[in-house]
């Protein structure tokens, strides 16, 4: 019976806790934060696509860089891409859009990114995790061992989930928010 | 923050700037940071909730939803190419919308707009473009896209026949000889619709979901998206993507239409729906 009563004990507030973090709401302030730690997130992607883009950089170093991406993701993210002269779009899983980066025929390639980021809200979705977008834009310049030079400019518009988790600490749970990368749309700008 | 305002709105407004080319990467960022990069900002400068720098205000916040700062982003977030949206019409939606005394907002969570989502997708070996109509539904307490119309002419085009000379039917007294002419009703196929109800109408949406379950509609991707507004009292807008160079680009209201009454809305409803 003892038993019974900490089972049920236990039981309600587990409960309790899930009631409380379905509702739990973001207010401005959290949302700021959860924005830093997203755009932190989406700096790395940034970085890591360049040095894996980056001609000098060793195949195997290459290889590495391209799992630390794939950590920053949700799994089964995609990436959608269009060009201005396909009205498709193209799906790519992150590493198969990551290795064919890596295999670009051109001698040198340099990728910049725009000192701009938007942030969107963040809504809630029925599974109760928050998700937004960020969008940037890359600057990809490629040239071939003749001299030919490729320019595009893309924005890349990048889902971000949100989720409140909690972990024990010397018996303690501690919540916290966690913030992964998902679906990327990629898509050409007519430059000017 | 007014000298950053009158920065934007003249990187928003200059011809100049459009030519630039991508080696002046300062301009660059500055017609990037212009133009309207997610339905989310339209929504954010539509209401005057964001800085000229794209943070967000919040209720509270000193310019929150500030009259002068809605009045400048009103004014930009229109397709400054189209050509049949007059400087009247914009004028008189800008002041209903940004009016002093009671001026209205579009709000993300609420009813009265929807997605329509041009879709490329396999069938019978052929490619066939279908529109998918989209909507905000609630779901415990969050939400998500849901479909709810479909628009495919293949469909449409099996249901075209609505009359025939001479007119065709079942006679009142089919029940007498146990539905036995219906052999007749099957076998012409053409005419099939004039046997059914007045009132019935087609469900496309569970046509199209027949056919892609039945392995018939192979889907491809997604080829052109535009969203429609009935949220503003007596006025319909469309908002639509424009990848193009120069700070009026990204999403911006591509049409723009004062409804007389409810009948209009209706009525542009059912084009919208292809009905």
């Amino acid at each position: 019976m003892t038993k019974f009563k900490i089972l049920l004990a236990i039981v309600s507030l587990f409960i309790g806790y899930n009631q409380l973090s379905a509702q739990e709401t973001i207010s401005p302030s959290r949302k700021q934060a959860i924005d830093s730690l997203a755009l932190e997130k989406v700096r790395d992607l940034s970085k890591y696509i360049s040095i894996v883009g980056n001609k000098d950089t060793p195949w195997s170093e290459a290889n590495r860089v391209i799992e630390r991406t794939l950590e920053l993701f949700a799994d089964g993210a995609m990436m959608g891409v269009s060009s201005i002269n396909r009205e498709e779009v193209n799906y790519y899983g992150v590493r198969e859009y990551l290795e064919r980066l890596m295999a670009l025929n051109y001698d040198k390639v340099n990728i910049e990114w725009y000192n701009i980021q938007y942030i969107s809200d963040l809504e809630r979705q029925p599974d109760g995790r928050y998700v937004g977008v960020i969008t940037i834009y890359q600057r990809f310049e490629g040239t071939t061992e003749e001299g030919l030079r490729y320019v595009d400019v893309t924005k890349k518009d990048i889902t971000v989930y949100v989720e409140r988790k909690s972990t024990q600490v010397a018996g303690r749970i501690i919540g916290f928010w966690d913030v992964l990368l998902g679906d990327i749309r990629v898509s050409e700008t007519k430059p000017g | 923050m007014r000298y950053i305002l009158i920065a934007i709105i003249l990187v928003f407004t200059s011809l100049n700037v459009e030519a630039q080319g991508l080696n002046s990467k300062l301009v660059d960022e500055g017609i990037l940071n212009a133009s309207t990069k997610q339905v989310n900002q339209f929504f954010r400068r539509f209401n005057g909730e964001e800085s000229t720098k794209g943070e967000r205000y919040y209720p509270g916040d000193r310019d929150f939803r500030n009259h002068s700062l809605r009045n400048q982003y009103l004014n930009l977030i229109f397709d400054a190419q189209n050509n049949s949206i007059s400087s009247q019409l914009k004028r008189d939606f800008v002041n209903q919308v940004n009016s002093q005394a009671d001026p209205q907002y579009i709000d993300f969570h609420s009813d009265g707009w929807f997605a329509e989502v041009t879709t490329k997708f396999l069938y019978q070996g052929a490619d066939v473009y279908i529109t998918l109509f989209m909507k905000l539904e609630q779901e415990n307490l969050g939400y998500k896209w849901v479909m709810s119309n479909v628009y495919f002419p293949h469909f449409k085009n099996l249901f075209s026949s609505v009359s025939s000379d001479p007119p065709k039917f079942l006679h009142p007294m089919s029940h007498e000889i146990d539905f036995m002419n219906l052999i007749r009703v099957f076998s012409d196929k053409d005419n099939v619709e004039q046997y059914i109800e007045k009132e019935s109408s087609p469900d496309y949406l569970s046509m199209f979901l027949y056919e892609l379950k039945k392995g018939n509609l192979k889907y491809q991707s997604v080829t052109n998206l535009k969203f429609h507004f009935f949220q503003i009292n007596g006025w319909y807008f469309e908002l639509a993507n424009f990848n193009r160079p120069g700070a009026n680009s990204g999403w911006l209201i591509s049409s723009l239409t004062k409804l007389e009454s409810e009948t209009d809305k209706e009525a542009i409803i059912k084009f919208i729906m292809h009905e």
